[in-house]
């Protein structure tokens, strides 16, 4: 278990200026504006600054419709910010990065390939080595579970199977940074539970630094290093604990005093609106 | 899954009888007519005469000019290349079409001024610039295939999922890459929706031109036959082109579930 020394990676850096040069990943003064069709201009997001440490797991947790998953869109580069700035490894950056890889909230697995050419696409799309990374990209099925399933349909699979090649696709370029927009947001409690155990694992055994967006705030406890609380629109970072919980986690924990203490005190903070449902 | 594979070979048996049963019911309507009331063999032959001219046309070497093959090969090169073409550049004017506004723009007059003509009326005009040989009709078949496969694979294009469009836009992805991997093969069950109506107007186009002036095809000989009130032998013609037709729709329907392994609807014609 590499969990020890990733844990030591863990900061607390998230608005402090001095700090952004040791940052993978920064967020600064971030504001989205845009207008609807009725012409009145929106905030969805304001004065936001992140920054993610190497190897960290951070979990932005907001009611629906705060702007979490288009401040992802504008850290995955695919929709421009209105003013602030993003830079990773201290380079300011715009648009897509090869360095990053996305889980969306559904897998977007395309069906007329098979899982193994699915997960296999940015590597098609950034035009690396097919045949290096088929090894690879078989190793990483395994290690999510998905052996013996290479060659079948995404239709043949489950949600949660489902799920698992899209992380498997998120990873196979070897970004720096995994970001992901509530990958289990569709998937039934039961099997989100034990995804959220499985992502874990998956995060120990590849080192990756994290940025997970969820509206659930057992689920953000359960895997975080940190968790930063977006208020409802305009969405702005309203909170910020540190999860202290030893890795790895057992599903368990989520049955303690101090885990109800962590989630109460994030409910509080999200002010016991909608997100408190699970 | 188990029920289902169960009540299939029933179900077959069952709609198999009822096809029989409703072609035997409808020839001896037609027989009836025949027997009861006094239309002259002129304007309704009996069965037995369409079966004698449709044995006889069909036994004839294919070298004899009185041999439905002789014109049969003719009418299904005409349709398959025309076919073919059409299908062809009805693909690549509707990716062009999905990928630029300008083209859009610029092929739009074209497009509805084409789609308001009844486009067989263009068949005199393909003699006069092709002649009576096979090229006319290859030139109609393609022009009326042209167009249901190209609306059909412009909207195929065009419905490329929003997710599918992020994904490669995180990736980074040129224009090509996203046409190659998301919106051709996304639009292919369109494409082939397009491509099952296509065959048939190919078919459409080829017996039209045929009818305007050529020297060979099922049209010449149809009309050949027409001249000497052979009503039999039309009718014969009309059963070997119903036939002709099947079996091309038959072969894009297995062309499709092959291509378009993955989609719900190419499963659902599957089993029904």
């Amino acid at each position: 278990m590499n969990g020890p020394d990733l844990k030591s990676t863990m900061s607390s850096n998230a608005g402090s200026q001095s700090a952004a040069s040791a940052a993978l990943l920064s967020v600064r003064a971030l504001e989205k504006r845009y207008r609807t069709k009725s012409g009145e201009e929106v905030q969805a997001l304001k004065q936001i600054n992140v920054d993610l440490a190497d190897g960290e797991f951070v979990s932005v947790l907001g009611p629906s419709g705060c702007g979490k998953t288009t401040l992802l869109k504008i850290i995955v580069g695919i929709v421009p910010p209105s003013a602030g700035t993003l830079s990773l490894r201290g380079a300011p950056i715009s648009g897509p990065q090869a360095g990053m890889g996305v889980v969306f909230q559904s897998s977007v697995l395309l069906p007329w390939w098979t899982v193994l050419e699915n997960v296999l696409l940015p590597i098609r799309v950034l035009k690396l080595d097919l045949a290096a990374n088929r090894k690879k990209a078989r190793d990483l099925l395994a290690l999510v579970g998905l052996k013996g399933f290479e060659n079948s349909y995404p239709g043949e699979l489950s949600g949660g199977m489902q799920q698992r090649a899209a992380i498997v696709r998120g990873l196979i370029h070897d970004p720096g940074i995994l970001l992901m927009d509530e990958p289990f947001g569709a998937l039934d409690a039961m099997t989100r539970e034990r995804m959220n155990v499985e992502l874990q694992r998956i995060w120990l055994s590849t080192a990756k630094t994290v940025f997970f967006i969820t509206h659930s705030v057992s689920e953000a406890v359960f895997l975080s290093d940190r968790v930063l609380v977006l208020s409802a629109r305009p969405g702005t970072l309203v909170d910020e604990i540190k999860v202290p919980f030893p890795r790895p986690r057992n599903i368990d924990l989520m049955s303690t005093a101090e885990f109800g203490d962590l989630t109460r005190r994030l409910r509080g903070a999200l002010g016991g609106g909608e997100a408190t449902h699970d | 899954m188990t029920e289902a594979a169960k009540a299939r070979p029933r179900r077959g048996l069952t709609s198999t009888f009822a096809v029989l049963a409703s072609v035997g019911v409808g020839i001896l309507i037609w027989q009836c007519t025949i027997w009861f009331t006094d239309v002259p063999s002129y304007v309704l032959p009996a069965p037995k005469a369409v079966w004698t001219a449709l044995v006889d046309g069909l036994a004839r070497s294919p070298t004899e000019r009185s041999s439905f093959w002789f014109h049969l090969i003719d009418t299904l090169k005409a349709t398959v290349s025309g076919f073919l073409i059409g299908a062809m550049l009805g693909v690549v004017f509707a990716a062009c079409m999905a990928e630029s506004r300008l083209i859009e723009t610029a092929a739009l007059p074209y497009v509805v001024g084409l789609q308001s003509l009844p486009k067989v009326a263009i068949a005199p005009l393909m003699v006069i610039w092709l002649g009576y040989g096979i090229e006319s009709k290859v030139a109609m078949a393609a022009v009326l295939t042209l167009f249901p496969v190209l609306i059909n694979a412009l909207a195929g294009f065009r419905s490329a999922g929003r997710d599918r469009l992020e994904l490669m836009a995180a990736l980074a992805a040129s224009r090509f890459q996203v046409f190659r991997f998301i919106k051709f093969p996304g639009a292919l069950s369109m494409i082939f929706t397009g491509l099952n109506i296509g065959i048939v107007y190919a078919m459409l186009g080829t017996i039209v031109s045929e009818f305007t002036g050529a020297q060979r095809g099922m049209g010449v000989i149809m009309t050949q036959m027409q001249s000497v009130s052979d009503t039999a032998g039309v009718f014969a013609a009309l059963v070997v082109l119903a036939c002709t037709g099947y079996v091309l729709i038959s072969i894009m329907r297995i062309a499709q579930n092959y291509v378009v392994f993955w989609s719900e609807s190419t499963v659902r014609e599957v089993e029904t």
